[in-house]
C-alpha cells in the first residue's frame, strides 16, 4: 500500500484543534502529599518492623511461664534465669500475666501472627477473588452460577465456619486463614466483577474484540489493569479486618492455639483477671487498635489518590 | 423604567482566568456582547471555546477555580460580577432562567415534574398552594405538553427527552424572566425532536419578549433560530452581527474556515461504481431481537427486522436515522459483536451469520469498525503502536512487521509516526480518531464499518476527518458502511443511503435521488426536520 500523504502534511491540518495533554502529577508525588497515607505508612512501618526486630527488642522468651513472676503490674521488677542458672532482674515494662509471661515479650512477637494473617487473608483472598471475578464478569453464563455460590459463601459467619473448621481439624494458624478468608472471597469477586460488567462494555474492548484479540488476552490486557487500583485499596481494609477477626477467634478460643502469642491470645487470656490486672488485655488492644486503624487510613488515603472516583461515590 | 430597546444582558470586556497548568491562560479573555429585549443572540464555537463558561459565569455558577478578573456582565443595568450570592440567588428564575444540555440529567428523578416547576413558585413567588398549581399546569401546557395534569404528576423517567427539555423550558421560563440561557439545549436530541424544541424556544420567546442567549455548536441551529451571532474561537469572540451577515458572508478567517467546513445538504456528483465491482457484503433479512423475561411474560424488542442491504467494493453506504432506530444494532451484527437473531450476513461471499466461532475468527479481519467515542476507544494504558499493532499480531504478524506497517498507516492518516510510542491522552479527539481508523486499517479490512465516527467531533476536524475516509476508501478500494444520525454528513460521503426507522429499513435509495426526492413519510418529515436548510451558508 503506497503511503501517498508526505510527512510534511503531519498534524499541522489539526491546528485548530488544541492538543490536550493533561499533566497530573505522578502517584507518587500525590500519595506522599496525602496525610493519611503518610501517618497510616508511618505506623505501618514502625510495626512491620517489629517483626524481624522482635529478639532485638526484648531478651525475653514470649512462652517462657515463671510462677515466681505472675501477675506482676507494669514497671515492677521480674526475675529471670539464663542459660547458665545465673539470676538476673528486668522490669516488666507492660507487666506479666497470670502464668508469669511478660507482656511486652508476647506482644512483640504477638505482632508477627497478626500481621501474617492480615497479610496472607488479603492477599489469597484478592488472588482468588479477582480471578474468579473476571471470570464471572466476562462470561455471563458463568456469572448467573459463580454469582449464586457467592450468595451462599457470603452467608457463613466467619466466626462460625471458624468453629467448624476447629472441631474438625484442630486449631491452628492455617484455619484461621483458611475460616477468614473463605468469606472475604465473595466481597472481592463482587467489587472485580463490578469493574468488568461496566469495562466489558467499554468501545476499547470492543475493538479488541473486533481486531481478533483471544478472550484470556482480552481479560488481562484490557480488563485486568482497571481492577487494580480498587483492589488495592479493597486489600488494604481486607488486611484490616481479618486482623481484626483474628483476634476475636483467638479470643473465642477458637483461633490460634492459645500458647502462641497472638494479640487475641493474650487479650483472652487476660479476660478472667481483667478487673484486677487490665494491663493483659489495655497493652495488646493499643497496639491492634493502633494497627488497624493505620492500615484503614493507608486504604482511604490510597483510595483517595490513586482512584478518586470511588471515594467521591462512597 | 426599563426602555425596550436597552439590552437585557450587556457583557463587557469579561476576562475569565483558567486555573495554572491549563492549556491557555485565560478561558474567557475581553469578550463584550449584548443581547436586546426579544432578541436571540448565538454563543457559537467549538469545543474548549469558552462558550458555556460564559454562560455560567452569567448564572453565577461558575466553578471555583475559574475566576472573572476583568469587566463587567450587566443584568439590566445590575452589575452581576461583584452581587452576592443571595442576590444572585433572587435574580435566577425571577430575571433569568436557564435550560441545559442534559434534559436526562437535570431534572430530579425523584420529584413529580409538577412539583419541581412548583419549588421554583415556592421559592421566589407568595403564591397559595392553588395559585401555584394552577400557574404550573397553565406553564406546563404553554410549552405543548399533552394532558398537563397527568405531565404534573409524572416522574422524569416516565417522559421522553424531548418532553423533559420541554418541562426544563417550563422551569426556566415560569417566572416570565428577561434572559433565558440556553446552552445546547437540543444536542442530546432527535433531530424531529430538536426541531420542535427550537420552534418552542422560538414562540414563548417572542410572545414573552425575553431575550435569549443561545449557546451552540451546530451552525444549522444558528441558521434557524438566531438574530445575531458572536463566534467564539479560544475565548475570544472573532465575530459578531447579523445571523445571515455573518453565516452568508463571514470575514473572520477562522469564521469562513468553520462555515466552510459545515457539510451540505445536497449530495455532490459522486463517480458511479461499476455494477461488476463486487459485493463484498450482503444481508438477507437480518433479524435481531432482544428477549426479557418477566415472570412467566417475555417481552421482545426487535431492534432491527428485515434489514436487507448491499455494499460493492468501493462504495459507501450510509444507514440513517434517529436514536433508537436499530442503525446501530445492524452494525453490530455485521461486524460480530452481537449474533444477529435470524437472516443471513454475506461477507465476500461466506455466510458468517451463523458460523462457529472458531471459523468466525479468520473473517473477522475482514470487517473493521470505528466506533464513535475517540476518548473511550482507546485503551488508555496502552501506547497508540501497541493499540494499533495487537490485530495483526494476533493474526501472527511478527512485532517488526507490524510496528512498520504501523507507522506507514500513521503517514497515512496524517499523523507523525513517532507518536506511536504515546499514550491516547496525548491526543486530541481528531487525532485519536485517526488513530483507530489506522487500528482499523492495520487489519487489512475490506469492510470498513464507521459508527457515528464523526458524531463526537467539531464541525472542522469532522471535515478533516470525513475527507480522510473518503481518500482511504478510494485508495484502498473498500466498501465502506456509514452509520450516522446526521443527515448533511450522510449527503456527503454517502453513494447510498438506508433510512431506519423502528429497525426497519424504510427507504432504500442512491444518495443523489433519496436527497433530492424523499419518497417515504418519515424520510420526508427526517429532512423537513432538519435545520438550516435552506439556509445559504457561505462556501470558499
Amino acid at each position: 500500500m503506497p503511503p501517498e500523504s508526505s510527512t510534511s502534511a503531519v498534524i499541522s491540518e489539526e491546528s485548530v484543534e488544541s492538543v490536550d495533554i493533561r499533566d497530573q502529577p505522578a502517584i507518587w508525588t500525590r500519595l506522599i502529599k496525602n496525610p493519611s497515607v503518610i501517618i497510616g505508612g508511618l505506623i505501618i512501618a514502625v510495626i512491620l518492623s517489629m517483626v524481624p526486630a522482635a529478639p532485638l527488642l526484648t531478651s525475653l522468651d514470649p512462652t517462657d511461664i515463671s510462677p515466681r513472676n505472675r501477675n506482676k503490674p507494669p514497671g515492677e521488677m521480674t526475675v529471670h534465669k539464663d542459660e547458665e542458672g545465673n539470676k538476673y532482674e528486668i522490669k516488666a515494662v507492660m507487666g506479666t500475666d497470670k502464668l508469669g509471661r511478660d507482656v511486652y515479650a508476647r506482644v512483640i512477637y504477638g505482632a508477627r501472627v497478626s500481621l501474617l494473617v492480615g497479610l496472607s487473608v488479603a492477599i489469597i483472598a484478592v488472588s482468588i477473588g479477582l480471578v474468579i471475578g473476571l471470570v464471572a464478569g466476562y462470561f455471563r453464563l458463568v456469572d448467573a452460577i459463580v454469582m449464586r455460590v457467592m450468595d451462599g459463601l457470603m452467608a457463613i459467619p466467619a466466626i462460625l465456619l471458624a468453629i467448624a473448621l476447629v472441631s474438625l481439624s484442630g486449631a491452628s494458624l492455617f484455619t484461621v486463614i483458611f475460616a477468614i478468608v473463605i468469606p472475604e472471597i465473595p466481597r472481592v469477586v463482587r467489587l472485580v466483577r463490578s469493574i468488568v460488567l461496566s469495562i466489558r462494555e467499554e468501545p476499547y474492548v470492543e475493538a479488541a474484540i473486533s481486531v481478533g484479540t483471544p478472550t484470556p488476552k482480552i481479560l488481562i490486557r484490557h480488563v485486568l489493569p482497571n481492577t487494580i487500583a480498587p483492589l488495592i485499596v479493597q486489600g488494604t481494609f481486607i488486611c484490616g479486618s481479618a486482623i481484626l477477626l483474628e483476634a476475636i477467634l483467638s479470643f473465642l478460643g477458637v483461633g490460634v492455639p492459645p500458647e502462641t502469642p497472638t494479640w487475641g491470645n493474650i487479650m483472652a487470656q487476660g479476660r478472667d483477671l481483667f478487673q484486677l490486672y487490665p494491663h493483659n488485655i489495655f497493652y495488646p488492644g493499643i497496639f491492634l487498635t493502633l494497627t488497624v486503624l493505620a492500615i484503614n487510613m493507608l486504604g482511604d488515603g490510597l483510595r483517595d489518590t490513586i482512584d478518586p472516583r470511588m471515594s467521591k461515590e462512597i | 423604567m426599563q426602555n425596550t430597546t436597552d439590552p437585557v444582558l450587556s457583557v463587557k470586556d469579561l476576562t475569565i482566568s483558567l486555573p495554572r497548568h491549563a492549556d491557555r491562560n485565560n478561558a474567557v479573555t475581553r469578550v463584550s456582547f449584548d443581547v436586546k429585549p426579544g432578541e436571540v443572540l448565538c454563543l457559537v464555537g467549538e469545543s474548549g471555546s469558552g462558550k458555556s463558561v460564559i454562560a455560567f459565569s452569567v448564572m453565577g455558577l461558575l466553578a471555583k477555580a475559574l475566576n472573572i478578573t476583568h469587566g463587567s456582565i450587566k443584568l439590566q443595568g445590575e452589575d452581576l460580577t461583584h452581587a452576592t450570592e443571595q442576590r444572585m440567588r433572587e435574580l435566577r428564575c425571577t430575571r433569568m432562567g436557564m435550560i441545559f444540555q442534559e434534559p436526562m440529567t437535570a431534572l430530579n428523578p425523584v420529584m413529580r415534574c409538577g412539583d419541581q416547576i412548583d419549588e421554583v413558585l415556592q421559592e421566589h413567588t407568595s403564591l397559595s398552594a392553588g395559585e401555584r398549581r394552577q400557574k404550573v399546569i397553565d406553564m406546563i401546557e404553554q410549552v405543548h405538553l399533552p394532558d398537563p395534569q397527568r405531565m404534573y404528576r409524572s416522574y422524569p423517567h416516565q417522559l421522553s427527552g424531548g418532553q423533559r427539555q420541554r418541562i426544563m423550558i417550563a422551569m426556566a421560563l415560569i417566572l416570565e424572566p428577561v434572559l433565558l440561557i440556553a446552552d445546547e439545549p437540543t444536542t442530546a436530541l432527535d433531530v424531529t425532536t430538536q426541531a420542535q424544541i427550537l420552534h418552542l424556544i422560538r414562540e414563548l420567546q417572542s410572545e414573552r419578549q425575553t431575550g435569549v442567549l443561545f449557546i451552540t455548536h451546530d451552525f444549522d441551529v444558528v441558521a434557524e433560530l438566531s438574530d445575531r451571532v458572536a463566534v467564539l474561537k479560544q475565548g475570544e469572540v472573532v465575530e459578531l452581527g447579523t445571523t445571515s451577515q455573518v453565516l452568508s458572508a463571514p470575514e473572520h478567517p477562522y469564521t469562513k474556515m468553520l462555515i466552510s467546513s459545515v457539510p451540505l445538504h445536497e449530495p455532490p456528483e459522486r463517480h458511479a461504481i461499476s455494477a461488476d465491482a463486487p459485493v463484498v457484503l450482503k444481508t438477507e433479512n437480518l433479524d435481531k431481537h432482544y428477549s426479557t423475561f418477566s415472570f412467566n411474560r417475555k417481552n421482545v424488542v426487535k431492534a432491527a427486522q428485515n434489514v436487507s442491504i448491499e455494499i460493492r467494493k468501493g462504495e459507501t453506504l450510509g444507514i440513517v436515522g434517529e436514536s433508537g432506530s436499530g442503525k446501530s444494532t445492524v452494525a453490530r451484527c455485521i461486524t460480530w459483536l452481537i449474533e444477529s437473531t435470524d437472516g443471513r450476513i454475506w461477507l465476500a461471499g461466506d455466510d458468517i451469520a451463523k458460523l462457529p466461532k472458531r471459523d468466525l475468527r479468520n473473517l473477522r479481519r475482514k470487517v473493521q469498525i470505528i466506533f464513535q467515542d475517540p476518548y473511550r476507544s482507546l485503551n488508555p494504558r496502552r501506547t497508540v503502536g501497541q493499540s494499533i499493532i495487537e490485530g495483526p499480531m494476533n493474526y501472527g504478524e511478527s512485532q517488526v512487521e507490524a510496528m512498520a506497517y504501523a507507522r506507514e498507516l500513521m503517514e497515512l492518516v496524517h499523523l507523525d509516526p513517532d507518536g506511536l510510542d504515546r499514550y491516547p491522552h496525548q491526543f486530541s479527539g481528531g487525532q485519536r480518531q485517526r488513530v483507530c481508523i489506522a487500528r482499523a486499517l492495520a487489519m487489512r479490512p475490506e469492510l470498513l464499518v464507521a459508527d457515528e465516527a464523526v458524531s463526537a467531533l467539531d464541525v472542522s476536524v469532522q471535515a478533516q476527518v470525513l475527507k480522510l475516509l473518503e481518500q482511504i476508501r478510494d485508495q484502498m478500494q473498500l466498501a465502506m458502511l456509514f452509520i450516522t444520525h446526521d443527515l448533511r454528513v450522510a449527503a456527503q460521503v454517502c453513494d447510498v443511503v438506508a433510512v431506519m426507522s423502528k429497525g426497519k429499513v424504510v427507504e432504500y435509495g442512491r444518495a443523489k435521488e433519496l436527497f433530492s426526492n424523499p419518497q417515504h413519510e418519515y424520510t420526508k418529515a427526517l429532512f423537513d426536520a432538519a435545520p438550516g436548510r435552506h439556509f445559504q451558508f457561505a462556501r470558499n
